[in-house]
């Protein structure tokens, strides 16, 4: 035995204390009150036989005292907390980690899900362990993570609470020297587990087929031309899939493919019958037990022309470029005449700028010696596009590592975007507010615009500006959106709590799905999807051989104090029965 | 009627008692003239036996009739009827002191009225108080005019002493040697035992007629608790806790003393009539006593 609260010498001195006491009362009891009798002759007769003849009765007085000090040592002995290891297990501390990645919502054979399954195995896991056994649950999405409690109650109730998300599933930092840790899972999503950690598997084979890319791109060539890209993949049997892309406007695209086992359907879906809008893919296939990826979303943006103001002394090569352009309204001034108009989308400066900013967006070429742009701090001979970024959007599709420059103006970038630059200047700057991209040299005095890419180029800038953009695409779980104090809404026009953080917008995203964030004349459309292999090959687990590991469980369910107050409670009751049935002494 | 006359019952019982007259189931040799038949002829009203007249002889018992037809004198023989001697043994020890009413109280009714019984009936009768030895004693008593005396003797009776039956029977009888009728009322509890007391009394070949009487508290004893039981005579106390059972040792203890009592009367033929303090006193004397034809 051994105590919890106090050492075994202070519990020993506590149990001495207290029976001492109890004797010590017990001799110290009220005198008897005196009664006269005429004669005890035959009382004398009864007590002596009884005495003589009766164990129970020599027994008995000394049962009374018995009791009571068996009532005080336990009440003491209670507080010291005891444990015997083989009727409550010893004081240990287990950790139960439960994978919540999106793989544990597939389907078992039962109807049930792994997750369900998993919800058992973590219960039995603790209804095993002793009375004194710790329990921590954890998940591995971070969102669950309780400190050690004794309360099995808690524990339950916060696995009742939890349930598989989307997010990339992470294990959780468990410390396995002083704690046993359990990792119930299917053993997909996560496998880099640490080997201290004892697997309780959960899986089964399940047949799936998922997306496993979905996105909608331009097409170069077109402008304002977009198509979906969509991967499909089975990870199980043989099967028909029903593929199918839709839009709030009724458009639809249903393809039907046969898939043999792991093989990738990959196509590209053209969109040009499609306005615009939340795009929705789903496939279907038969006995699919994974429905997290049988849908993806993309966003296509709006067709409608921008209208563009030129402002140049002449550059023919521009004007053409643009009246060609069917999704430009073309519109050219005379540096001279320039006066902002309220209709306009869109500016092109050719070699000049405002003495004060647009109140829409603009191109400005070359670098003009104004307040609002940066100050000139000379020129830069042939300098070369040394970096470029290529994930801003109006450097998509666009090269610019063989365009030749002569000069360009030197200007300090402090607090803009550099989109490209050579060593000694940057050559392309971008503001987002006000908005505006900035090429430091003009077009006569490079060949940038004989590029393929400057068309491009421009469309691209022209989308940045204007036009609706392509949705930014995320995992399930925390979505951060690159807008300040946005609002966000799902496509359905439902708001979503977000937070603010370092000038961006978070918000939590379980499904997949599209949202809208919105902030000021500003909106931006996520597209949350699965789409990620690992998820879907719901089959390739790494616990497939593992045999279940069960907590040991004990015979008592709650510390043995416990235990140990309900006896002294039931003696209480038996002494208080016995002594006043005069049954003992 | 005196002021201990009135204590012990009333003028009508008394008259109820006139009736009633005391049975020995022996005859004893009576030194007064009473109306109790004996073996001895004398001077009674009822006719015995004829025998032939001798000089001395009182000539008015000379029956002329005979004389007349057979020519010879031949005297009347009459049955002598003489005193009985009772002796009233009342326990006084301390344990008599006990219920409410006492035993004791209940014994000295119960003495006084068997006494006026006799007195009535021209018995000879003594009554001895008893407890570690003879306590008291008053001298026999005769005609229902001592009556008072011995209410008062029977009133003046103190309890106090332990019991020692034996020794106090032993005292009186070696003194007295009369037998008669030996009526003995007490509670018994007797360190000594009651047997060797009543074989003394038995020994000296008295009559013996034996009033047990006990008090309702000692029949079930309204006992409960933690106690220390204290003899009345001894003084001495013993812890004791009550419970149930032990209850229902004593009761059944109690009971087995009755019935040895009993049944060594049974044996040797002693009257036995046991009572309780809360039993009616008259009715233990009108009914009881004829029932067990102690009295008729």
């Amino acid at each position: 035995m051994t105590f919890l609260a106090f050492s075994p010498l202070q519990a020993a001195l506590l149990a001495l204390l207290t029976g001492g006491l109890v004797i010590a009362l017990y001799f110290l009891k009220l005198r008897h009150r005196r009664v006269m009798i005429s004669s005890s002759i035959l009382w004398r007769k009864v007590l002596d036989e009884r005495q003589a003849h009766s164990l129970w009765e020599k027994l008995r007085k000394i049962f009374s005292i018995i009791v009571a000090v068996t009532i005080t040592l336990l009440i003491a002995l209670s507080l010291a907390r005891p444990e015997i290891e083989s009727l409550t297990g010893k004081n240990e501390r287990i950790v139960i980690v439960l994978d919540t990645s999106p793989t544990m919502s597939t389907q078992t054979a039962d109807g049930r899900t792994r997750w369900q399954h998993a919800v058992e195995r973590a219960e039995t896991l603790l209804d095993g362990g002793g009375p004194t056994t710790e329990f921590r649950v954890v998940d591995t999405s971070g969102e669950t993570a309780s400190a050690f409690t004794t309360n099995r109650g808690d524990a339950r109730s916060l696995i009742e609470q939890m349930s598989p998300r989307s997010a990339e599933p992470q294990f959780p930092k468990v410390d396995g020297r002083d704690s046993r840790v359990y990792f119930v899972s299917d053993g997909v999503a996560l496998h880099g587990v640490p080997s201290f950690v004892r697997r309780v598997s959960v899986f089964e084979p399940a047949q799936n087929v998922g997306i496993t890319a979905f996105e909608i791109r331009s097409i170069p060539s077109t402008p304002l031309g977009y198509e979906a890209y969509l991967e499909v993949q089975n990870y199980g049997n043989p099967t028909d899939v029903v593929i199918t892309l839709s839009a709030p406007g009724g458009q639809r695209l249903t393809r039907n493919v046969r898939l043999s086992k792991e093989e990738i359907f990959k196509d590209a879906f053209d969109l040009s019958r499609f306005a615009g809008g939340g795009i929705r893919a789903t496939i279907q296939s038969k006995d699919d037990a994974l429905s997290l990826d049988d849908v993806a979303f993309a966003y296509l943006p709006v067709k409608r022309k921008t209208r563009t103001l030129l402002v140049t002394k002449g550059n023919n090569y521009l004007e053409t470029l643009l009246k060609l352009d069917n999704y430009v309204e073309f519109l050219k001034v005379d540096t001279a005449n320039y006066r902002e108009a309220s209709n306009i989308d869109a500016y092109i400066f050719d070699r000049f700028a405002p003495p004060t900013p647009p109140s829409r967006p603009a191109l400005i070429i070359g670098a003009p010696n104004v307040a609002w742009l940066r100050t000139p701090n000379g020129i830069v001979q042939k300098p070369e596009f040394t970096t470029w970024s290529e994930d801003h959007p109006i450097m998509q599709f666009v090269s610019v590592h063989d365009v030749s420059i002569e000069r360009a103006t030197q200007v300090d970038p402090t607090n803009l975007t550099v989109i490209a630059a050579s060593k000694q200047t940057p050559l392309i700057l971008a503001s987002e507010k006000p908005r505006w991209v900035m090429l430091t040299f003009d077009l006569d005095s490079s060949d940038f615009a004989f590029h393929v890419g400057f068309p491009v180029f421009i469309e691209n800038v022209l989308a940045w500006f204007s036009r609706e953009q392509l949705a930014l695409r995320r995992s399930p779980g925390t979505v951060e959106v690159p807008l300040a104090n946005a609002q966000v809404r799902t496509i359905d026009g439902k708001a979503v709590s977000a937070s603010q953080q370092l000038g961006k917008t978070f918000f939590e995203a379980a499904e997949p799905g599209l949202y809208v964030a919105t902030q000021g004349d500003n909106r931006v459309h996520v597209a949350v999807n699965l789409a990620n292999r690992s998820f879907s090959d719901v089959n390739q687990s790494v616990f497939k051989d593992d045999r279940a590991a069960a907590g040991q469980r004990y015979w008592l369910r709650r510390e043995l104090w416990f235990y140990m107050l309900l006896a002294a409670v039931v003696l209480v009751g038996v002494e208080w029965f016995t002594y006043h049935r005069r049954i003992t002494l | 009627m005196s002021t201990a006359n009135v204590t012990l019952f009333d003028d009508e019982f008394l008259k109820k008692l006139e009736y009633l007259n005391i049975i020995s189931k022996r005859l004893f040799a009576g030194q007064l003239r009473a109306e109790r038949r004996t073996r001895r002829r004398g001077t009674g009203l009822e006719f015995a036996d004829y025998r032939a007249y001798v000089p001395g002889d009182d000539f008015r018992h000379l029956d002329w009739k005979a004389y007349l037809r057979l020519n010879r004198l031949i005297l009347k023989l009459f049955e002598e009827e003489e005193d009985l001697p009772i002796y009233f043994f009342v326990d006084s020890s301390q344990s008599m002191n006990y219920g409410n009413p006492s035993k004791l109280d209940y014994a000295r009714r119960v003495a006084a009225a068997l006494s006026y019984i006799g007195l009535a009936n021209l018995d000879r009768v003594n009554i001895v108080s008893f407890a570690d030895g003879v306590k008291g004693e008053l001298q026999p008593q005769r005609g229902k005019g001592r009556i008072f005396k011995i209410f008062r003797f029977l009133t003046d009776m103190t309890a106090g002493g332990e019991t020692n039956a034996r020794e106090s029977f032993k005292t009186y009888c070696t003194e007295t040697r009369r037998r008669g009728l030996a009526v003995v009322i007490s509670d018994f509890f007797d360190q000594h035992g009651f047997e060797t007391a009543l074989d003394v009394l038995r020994h000296f070949r008295h009559d013996i007629f034996v009033l047990h009487i006990a008090s309702h508290e000692e029949i079930d004893p309204p006992l409960k608790g933690e106690l220390q039981l204290v003899d009345s005579e001894s003084q001495l106390g013993r812890e004791i806790t009550i419970t149930p059972s032990l209850l229902a040792a004593y009761r059944a203890e109690f009971l087995r003393y009755c019935e040895s009592l009993e049944s060594y009367c049974g044996k040797y033929q002693l009257g036995y009539v046991r009572t309780a303090t809360d039993f009616p006193f008259e009715e233990l004397v009108l009914k009881v006593f004829r029932q067990g034809r102690f009295l008729k």
